[in-house]
Formats: C-alpha cells, structure tokens, sequence
C-alpha cells in the first residue's frame, strides 16, 4: 500500500510538471495547445533511446528539452496567421503524427512495443528507497518548475503574455509583437513537459506509443481547468486530485464487483464530467488567477 | 483508375456527412465542437441496439437519427449554448469533455467488444472493372441524395438564406426576422441525423466500436478545416480532397515512380495522410480552401 | 512629424477614406472632428497599423511606416488610444501600466530571468512613474484593483495613461474626454499641453468642441473619408462645409449655435 502511495504520488508530480507547462501555455498566453503529449513524448523517448545508447541519463533528458523547445518553436510558427480554433486543432494532428512516428519507426522508438529495458536512474537502489529517491528527484524538479512558472508569470515577460491573452489589441497598441512573445512562451514551456516525459520514462523504465494517446493532453487540461487555469499552484493542485482520483477509481473494483470495461468507462467519465463540472460551474477553477499586487516599494 | 476512384468516393462518403454537419454547426456557434464526431458512433450504436431488438434495420437507422439529433439539440442547450458565452475557448474544451464522457458512456453500455450491424454479406459486383458491394452503392446513392437535398436546403429555401446569413453575419439574422434560437434548433437536429447516418454507414462496412467517433476526429476536421469550416458545401470538397489524398497514400508506388523496386508508403502513416493535409492547407490558405472571407487576426 | 498624403481605404466597395492628406508637426495638437461615420477611427485605424492601408503613403519621423505592423509603429514611438478600451479583470490597473513601461528589461525573458537585480530595480522605477502618472489621473487608489473593474471613464484615463508610460513620440487619441468626469477634463488638457511642451504630436479625434477649443490648435474636418475643412478651432463653427457636414444641409443663417448643439 505504502510503495502503491508512493507510485501515485511520483506520477501526480510528473503531471504536475506537465500541466505547469501547459498552464503556461494555456493558461498564461492564452495557447490552445492539444498536442501538448507531444512534449511529453519527446522528453521520455529522448531519455530511452539516450539509455539504450549508454549515454547517461542528465544527456537524455537536455536532449529532449532541446527537441521540445524546437518543436515548440515549430508549431509555433505554424499558428502565424491561424485563428486560436484552428490551431488548437492543428497541434492535435502534429502530436498524432509524433505517435505515429513512435509506432512505426521500429529502429528509433522500438515501434508499438516501445522501449523499454534501457538503465533507468537508481537502477542500484532497491525497491522503496528507490520510489523516494525519484520522488526526491521529481519534488524537486517540481519546485524549481514551480518557482520559475510564477517568476515568469509574474515578470514583465509574463505580464505582457497575460495581457496578449486577454486583449490582444490593447497589448499590440502597445508595441507589443504578440508572435514572438507566444513563440518565446511555448519555447520555453515545453521543456518542462519534455522533462515530465523523461521523469516518468526514468521512473517506470518504458515508454510506448499508448503513453501518447490524446486523451493524456486532455487529461492535462482537466487539470489545469480544475486547479485553475493561470495559477501554477492551482495547476499542481489540479494535477495532484484528478491523478489521486484517476489512480483512486479502479480502487473500486476491490469493494464492487464490476467489469473491466465498466471500470475503464468510470476512469474517462471522472476526468470528462470534472472538466465539464468546473467548466460551468467555475470556471476559474479551484485556486483562480488574481491580479498580482505591486507597491510603490517594489 | 477507376478502382481508385471508387476506393476515394468511399472514403468520402465516410467523412462527407460529418464534415458538412460539422460545417453547418460550426457556422452557427463558432467554435469547432469536438463532440460532434461522437454523435456518429452514438448514432451507430443506437442503430445496433435497436436491430438487435428486432426492429427492421431500416427503421433502427430512422429511430437512431431521430435519437442523435435530439441528443444534438439537448447538448446544445443544456452545455454548448451557456459554454460559448465565456468564449470559444471554453466552449472548445467543453466540447472535448463531453467528448470523453460520450466515449465512457459507450464502453459503459456497449463494453470494448466492436458490434456488427445485422447485414447479409453480399457479393461485390464489377463497376467498371472494380468489385463494389451493393451496400456501397446503396450508401454512396443515399449520401449523394442527402447532399443535394441540403444544397437545396441553403440555397433555394428561407431557412438556407438564414443559416448563410447567419455564417457570415450574426446581427443580420435578427434583422431577417428569424429567431436565431429555432434556427440553433435545427441546426443542431439537422448535423446530429447527418452524424448519425455517417456513423452508420461507417458501422455498416465496418463495425461499430467505442473509438469510431474518436477515430473520425482529425479526418472530420481535416475535411471541414480544408473546406473552410464556415461552408458546408465546402466540407463535401474537402472530404473528397482528404479522400483523394488518402488513397493516393495506400495506392502509389513510390518505387515504381522513381523507377526501382515496388515501394509503398508505410500503411502505419496513412492517418497522417490528413493531418499533414491540415497543416499544408492551413500555411497555405489560412482560412481554407472554399471561402472568400479573409480574416486578419 | 507625421505626413499622410493620399491616403485610400476601402471596406468591400465602400471607400472610408478618400484622397487623405494631413500633416501634424512635433509640437502640434491637432483636433479630428467630423460626423459620426466620417472615417475618424478608421484613419486613426490605418495611421497605427491596426488596418492596413489601401492606397497612399503615411510618414513618420521621417520614414515610411504605412504597412509596417502595429507592434513596430507603436515601438516607434507613434501610440494610439482606443475609444471603448476593453481591460483583462486578471490584471491590476498597476500591471497594466507596466506593460506599457520597462523599456529596458522589456519581455526579453534573458533579462528577466538573468538579471533579477536590474529588472527589480527598473521595476520599481517605473511602478514610481507609474504611481505619479495614475494620481495625476485619480486613479491612485485603484491602483491594485482589477482593471476590469474600473468604469468606462477610468478605462479611458487608464489607457492614456498606459500610452504616456510609452513615453510617446506622437498620440493618436480617439474621444480621450467620453465618458470621463467633466472635472477630470482639465487635467488631461494640462497633460496633453505637457507633453506638447516636451516635443510631442497629437492627433485627437474629439467630439467635445468645448474641449476641441481648449486644447487643440487646429481641426482638421472630415466628412464621408474626405479632408473637408483645416482650421482652427475658432472658425470651425462659422465654417460652411463643416456645417454641411454636419448637418447634410447649409446652416440658416442664425449663427453659430446650431453645431455646437448637434456636435455635442
């Protein structure tokens, strides 16, 4: 039961940087973005194929910040001339051409069987202890996500990106280039979410096409809706109940006789009718986003 | 060549109906609604349930339309109508929790087994020199029917000139003296029963499964976007144009055509055949291809 | 300081602007007036980028700026208004102050994010000028208030006070008097008259002549997109073809007071 604790609790961190990527995203310049499993899937594959190349683990997981960042860039500037719809949907197909790529390109990503007996970190340490060691590792990339989320935010970078999400034509009036500023948003936001994807591809010791599916992206944006949507804070919030309840449902199947299928359907109806809950009946999630106070002290 | 082309018109059969509801729909709320695929594994489902009981299968898909658009028209009401008022965004990521509970409520009640719609298998005859069933004849008949009934619909009726004015203005269609309301109405009624008929006639050379809707998603939108999302009419050409191009990925030997060995595009790849499709077009011609508006955002 | 010479805009095959010519100095204050539908915003529109210009050039500071983007000609130093200014609730009014400020740390996120010190330094500078700007404006004690709050009339001081956190070279204002307290109006003429003193240009698009007269040293009319009248405030009433424009008729030969009526 302990290490069971321990297991959600390391995963609910890892989608705890994932929506803090997003959050930046979405929820701070106001980027649609539905492919975000793509970030994810870049970080943890980087981590497997840098393992299986005996490179050591820290190289995979730059790695997979890098490609991220340029993907990032990417798709970035596909939304040049797009309506905010469109390209929303546009990030959707690209994060399913990445999972498509996982699962045919044998060679690089092991295909539909994924990769997986590649070293892992704390390979040495032994059952437990290991789950705390990553569980260190992965509070402690949380915190310092964390605290870099709210410092950009709060920053005059952040503040300029809030006020491109919300009026857009106020901020360019004020000399503001709103395609370099979401540009530079998502360039630096999907590095966190490679490194969620490379945490948990380190943690669990494989990762496969199904790890890429788009329903993880919405699962991600559950979270942030629910924990309130351009508060980072509210964002790990959000990540830490809907993992508690995702990882807490089939839990049911041990007191209620239930099918498989039925207990898979009780998973996706929790994350769907939670979002849809919050969506209308509070919008700005659990913890909302407030105006940041500044003195004339600084 | 004419195989080809019947392999292309079948694909857009699959797609066309979804893609002009997803259209219409997309005219009246601005916001492109992710559940909208999901109406046609609802619709295919129902269709199985209420064959399964007995019912003759032609009546089971009338009662299965006739369900799906008032499911279409509830869900519009209850969620889309109150959604769309704290801005497109929301109402998108409204669109996609229902989505999901769709799906839940799916594998709830049908479970992941795929479902058969209760037809005799039929032997194919030639066309031309290609195998085509009777079914498919009959649903690509059935298809063209429908479609031209809408063209009909929009372009020599009140309610078409309404639903036209509605897309590229709103305030003008209260000045048209038609209540938006019953317009939203059957609008609503009108894409859920087209969704419902392109489910079933996926269901029925196919099967029905959990996914069918979630599986439609990006080709539906493919269609819809390349046709320019506002024009109905539009999303028929772009249904054919992902068709065309998705055929062609099954169908062309790249090896052939660089004069080596036979080599065919990996089959793993053919979904990505409409999303780089969705790329392509929307670099290209931000608002689709089939519309004259341009916006500058 | 800003030349426009024949400049075009057409909307389908309605022609908003016709034949536009205008030419504000540094130091200027220049009046907009016409009838509602005259092209006013749509010129103001174009002058900043926000529409893109259908024929004609437009210069400023001694370069061409017709078809650069929005964000460029505000860098530049040329800032407009709007005239019904939507503000985020998530922000505070001090926020959006400083988005118009910080020219040094600006949204670079290396100078955020590397120099901590100096940005926090720049930001208190500027939080200071930002206070002083938002008492002259009384809008002191919302400071920290959400802007979306504010009323219409502070929305509007709010705005011009973001653009003289730009430190403008030239102000492109749409009806900066509507909505606002009638008190407040002699305050911002004393900060319109500041900044000419210090070299800027205005071009005000006013409806209020009471303050047209006060502030600006010459109107320029337009009526259906074309210039109709280049005056000064004093004989705008007495003028004919302002009348006309205003009224679609010849004014009867009581006087005067007939514009001031229909204009307000």
């Amino acid at each position: 039961m302990f290490e069971f604790a321990i297991h959600v609790v390391i995963v609910a961190l890892i989608y705890g940087l994932s929506a803090i990527s997003l959050n930046l995203q979405a929820g701070v310049a106001g980027l649609l973005n539905f492919g975000q499993v793509a970030f994810f899937g870049m970080g943890a594959y980087a981590l497997a194929i840098a393992a299986k190349a005996g490179l050591p683990w820290p190289v995979g997981i730059l790695a997979g910040m890098a490609v991220a960042s340029l993907a990032g860039a990417g798709i970035g500037l596909l939304g040049r001339n797009l309506a905010a719809e469109y390209w929303a949907i546009s990030t959707l197909a690209l994060a399913e051409i990445v999972r498509l790529i996982a699962l045919n390109e044998d060679w690089l990503s092991g295909g539909p069987q994924g990769l997986g007996g590649f070293p892992i970190p704390f390979d040495g340490v032994e059952g437990v202890r290991r789950g705390l060691a990553i569980l260190g590792l992965c509070l402690f990339v949380l915190i310092a996500s964390l605290g870099l989320a709210i410092y950009l935010t709060r920053s005059q970078f952040g503040r300029v990106l809030r006020l491109v999400r919300d009026q857009p034509a106020l901020a360019r009036s004020l000399g503001h280039d709103l395609m370099s500023l979401k540009l530079r948003m998502l360039m630096i936001s999907a590095p966190i979410a490679a490194i969620s994807g490379s945490l948990y591809a380190g943690y669990i010791g494989y990762i496969g096409p199904d790890q890429l599916l788009p329903f993880e992206t919405f699962l991600v944006w559950t979270m942030i809706v629910i924990g309130g949507s351009g508060n980072h804070l509210g964002a790990v919030l959000g990540a830490v109940i809907v993992e508690f309840l995702y990882a807490g449902s089939p839990l049911i199947k041990e007191y209620v006789d239930i099918s498989y299928d039925l207990a898979a359907s009780l998973r996706i109806l929790l994350v769907g009718a939670g979002l849809l809950a919050f969506l209308m009946l509070r919008t700005q999630g659990l913890i909302p986003e407030r105006p940041a106070r500044l003195d004339a002290r600084g | 060549m004419i195989g080809f082309l019947i392999d292309m018109l079948l694909r857009a059969n699959d797609l066309a109906l979804l893609a002009v509801g997803l259209s219409l729909v997309y005219s009246l709320v601005s916001f492109p609604n992710v559940a909208h695929v999901q109406y046609a594994a609802s619709g295919a489902f129902a269709a199985w349930a209420i064959a399964d009981r007995g019912v003759p299968l032609w009546l089971a898909i009338v009662l299965s339309m006739a369900l799906t658009s008032i499911a279409a028209v509830v869900l519009h009401r209850a969620i889309f109508d109150r959604l769309i008022r704290s801005g497109p965004p929301v109402a998108m990521i409204g669109s996609l929790a229902v989505a999901m509970i769709a799906v839940s409520g799916f594998l709830a009640i049908f479970g992941s087994r795929p479902r058969r719609l209760p037809l005799a298998m039929e032997a194919p005859t030639m066309v031309a020199g290609a195998p085509v069933t009777p079914l498919a004849l009959w649903t690509l008949s059935g298809t063209a029917l429908l479609l031209a009934g809408l063209t009909m619909l929009l372009y020599f009726t009140p309610f078409g000139r309404a639903l036209r004015a509605l897309a590229a203005n709103r305030t003008l269609t209260a000045a048209c003296g038609i209540d938006p309301k019953r317009l939203a109405d059957a609008v609503c009624a009108l894409s859920g029963a087209f969704a419902a008929l392109g489910g079933i006639i996926i269901a029925a050379s196919k099967q029905t499964y959990v996914l069918l809707g979630s599986d439609l998603l990006l080709p539906v939108f493919a269609a819809a976007i390349v046709g320019g999302l506002r024009n109905p009419l539009g999303a028929f050409g772009g249904a054919l144009i992902i068709a065309f191009g998705e055929t062609l990925m099954t169908n062309l030997d790249v090896g052939a055509a660089l004069g080596r060995q036979s080599w065919f595009l990996p089959l793993g790849y053919l979904p990505a055949a409409s999303f780089s499709l969705i790329a392509i077009i929307l670099l290209w011609r931000p608002e689709g291809l089939f519309t004259r508006k341009t916006r500058s955002v | 300081m800003l030349e426009v010479r024949g400049l075009s805009r057409h909307f389908g095959g309605v022609a908003a602007l016709r034949h536009v010519d205008l030419r504000v100095r540094a130091g200027e204050i220049v009046a907009l007036v016409g009838p509602n539908g005259s092209g006013k915003t749509t010129l103001l529109n174009v002058l900043s980028g926000f529409l893109p210009a259908g024929a004609g050039t437009i210069a400023f500071a001694g370069r061409v700026i017709a078809g650069l983007p929005a964000a460029r000609i505000a860098r530049l130093g040329l800032i407009r208004t709007f005239q019904l200014p939507a503000m985020p609730c998530g922000m505070s009014v001090l926020e959006l102050m400083l988005c118009g400020g910080m020219p040094m740390t600006g949204t670079s996120i290396w100078n955020n994010v590397a120099h901590p010190r100096a940005s926090k330094q720049e930001t208190r500078r500027e939080i200071d000028r930002a206070f002083g700007l938002l008492e002259r404006m009384q809008l002191g004690p919302s400071a920290n208030q959400s802007a979306g709050l504010l009323s219409g009339g502070q929305k509007k001081l709010l705005s011009f006070a973001m653009a003289l956190m730009m430190r403008p070279k030239f102000l492109l204002l749409d009806e900066p008097t509507s909505g606002v307290n009638p008190k407040l109006h002699a305050d911002l003429a004393v900060q319109i008259h500041l900044l000419r003193d210090e070299g800027a240009g205005f071009l005000i698009v006013e409806h209020n002549m009471e303050f047209v007269r006060q502030v600006c040293e010459r109107c320029v009319v337009l009526d259906k997109g074309q210039v109709v009248a280049n005056c000064s405030p004093a004989e705008l009433q007495s003028d004919a073809r302002v009348v006309e424009a205003y009224l679609g008729r010849p004014l009867p030969a009581r006087g005067a007071g007939g514009l001031e009526s229909v204009a307000l």
